[in-house]
């Protein structure tokens, strides 16, 4: 690129030079930022494209079918509720959400009941030790 | 010391010569103030701070103590044809000097680069492409700075920015500290300790500098806006898009592989789940280390001649201005956006394009719940910022291919 040697240095720059090698840098570096993400940007759609399968009928099947998962084996009904009733509901919603890979928005939890933990002491005991040994 | 500063006004010595260290040490001082206390990036400038207490240090001429000569990498004399006799570095060098290579030769830069990417997630990008334009839109300020930088060079008579300085400037606009480093050291490495102070100093001041500028660019209606969720992005989605960015920039803008190929290395180690190990130590052990090699060396070039002067004031100044016009871009192409999608996009996430992560797009989540307290827009403004990232890096390679070789 031509460049004055006042451009170089920095001594002497006069203000139209300034504006003139601001303006055309300026021009053409938002140009070569903007064609490299908007390149970037067409290759991301043709990922929804090929990659992404719309879920909606999914979605619609999925709202019917959340009622809660509740394991069958429960023993009591019991519900004591030690958090607010909707901060229940909403963690419920996000689990479910989660596990079914869907949105909270096509889930509505319309009832859930608390069961009884009938994991043996034995295996509580495995499953706590081996969570305390992965920290560190 | 005292009788060092006799002599210098004895010998009709310059102000700078008399008070130039203990000014630089109270300087020093301000920042482990403001890092410790303040906790402005602590990270960084916590290490930067002390670095420059430790070369600003009062010690005899060619003491065998002083960990930092920055004459080695600046002063034409102990070079040869204008490049660091690396020789002379090894075997007379401090500590400092030795580290200080790491950045001279642009070893420290991309290699956080692997870590930051380790601890990106491209997905909220992934799932909204168009977000990546608002990351484009946000570099705005570099130019517009490299544009004042100039002028101002021309303006006043004691500031001499050629176009190499001007870019090292205006790259603080990118708002990401390794880019404006590995930038600077390459351009205009006398500018390095003050760049990278204002860099990372207005990175701590987003929270304050970005939402005036927000509420003025958009409506009460606006920052309200809810946007649609996000849809979920597969694996093969995450892990291609590493590996699709490092060739498309690559054929484009070779200059800015060296950054975004290693960001991209990092993000790879990360999605691909097969080499956890890798992933965890370039987050954690290998970042770490090299951050406090990178702080304290760049804080140990900031020497009175090289920091106390007008210069410094100029280009702090213009990093202000860099931030302000980077916001001023996202938010812009945020409220294009508004109109165009007919009120789907929130025009907060625009100044998240801003790429410090994930500073920035937290200003956009909490200025959003300020008028609509159930709005979350992280995620949302997660797909700006990380595209700024990649933005910046490419700002950084156009100023690279640009002016490296004249």
């Amino acid at each position: 690129m031509e460049l004055s040697q006042a451009m170089i240095t920095g001594q002497g720059i006069t203000l139209g030079e300034a504006f003139g090698e601001g303006l055309k840098v300026t021009g053409l570096g938002m140009g070569i930022v903007f064609s490299v993400l908007i390149i970037l940007m067409i290759v991301l759609c043709l990922f929804k494209v090929i990659f992404y399968k719309e879920p909606k009928k999914e979605a619609v099947a999925a709202a019917d079918v959340p009622e809660t998962p509740a394991p069958v084996s429960s023993v009591r009904q019991e519900p004591e509720n030690d958090m607010g009733d909707e901060e229940l509901i909403a963690v419920l919603t996000a689990a479910v959400a989660a596990s079914l890979n869907t949105s909270t928005y096509n889930l509505r939890i319309k009832s859930y009941r608390r069961v009884n933990n009938n994991v043996p002491a034995w295996n509580k005991a495995g499953v706590t030790e081996t969570i305390n040994n992965r920290v560190f | 010391m005292l009788q060092n500063a006799q002599d210098a006004l004895a010998s009709g010595g310059n102000f700078l010569q008399v008070a130039g260290t203990p000014i630089m040490l109270a300087i020093a001082c301000l920042l482990l103030y403001l890092a410790i206390v303040k906790k402005f990036e602590p990270l960084l400038l916590l290490p930067i701070a002390f670095g420059m207490l430790l070369s600003n240090l009062p010690m005899l001429k060619d003491s065998n103590a002083i960990m930092m000569h920055t004459e080695f990498f600046t002063d034409p004399d102990y070079m040869i044809d204008g490049q660091v006799d690396i020789q002379r570095v090894v075997s007379s060098g401090g500590l400092l000097d030795m580290l200080y290579l790491g950045v001279k030769l642009g070893i420290y830069p991309p290699l956080i680069f692997v870590g930051i990417g380790c601890m990106t997630d491209f997905g909220p990008l992934i799932a909204n492409p168009k977000s990546i334009l608002l990351g484009a839109a946000a570099q705005f300020g570099v130019f517009f700075t490299f544009l004042g930088a100039l002028v101002l060079s021309a303006l006043i008579p004691s500031i001499n920015f050629g176009v190499k300085e001007a870019s090292s400037i205006g790259i603080i606009g990118g708002a990401d500290g390794p880019t404006a480093i590995y930038v600077t050291k390459s351009l205009a490495p006398a500018l390095l300790p003050a760049i990278a102070i204002a860099a990372y100093s207005y990175m701590a001041l987003i929270p304050v500098i970005q939402p005036p500028i927000m509420k003025l660019m958009t409506t009460k209606k606006m920052r309200g806006v809810v946007m649609e969720q996000l849809r979920p992005v597969s694996k093969t989605e995450k892990i291609l898009f590493p590996i699709i960015v490092t060739i498309v920039v690559g054929l484009i803008i070779p200059d800015a592989v060296s950054l975004v190929g290693c960001l991209m290395l990092g993000n790879i180690l990360k999605e691909s789940g097969v080499v956890d190990r890798l992933s965890k130590t370039a987050q954690n052990e290998l970042m770490n280390i090299i951050t406090i090699f990178l702080g304290i060396t760049v804080g140990a070039t900031a020497t009175a001649e090289s920091f106390l002067n007008t210069q410094t004031l100029g280009i702090i100044a213009l990093g202000l201005i860099a931030f302000c016009f980077s916001t001023v871009g996202g938010l812009f192409l945020g409220d294009i956006m508004y109109w165009v999608t007919k009120g789907k996009v929130n025009p907060l996430i625009g100044s998240a394009g801003v790429s410090a992560v994930p500073m920035a797009a937290r200003v956009s989540q909490v200025v959003g719940q300020k008028e609509n307290p159930s709005n979350f827009l992280l995620m949302h403004a997660m797909g700006p910022n990380v595209a700024g990232v990649i933005g910046s890096a490419v700002a950084a390679g156009v100023f690279l291919s640009m002016f490296t070789n004249i």
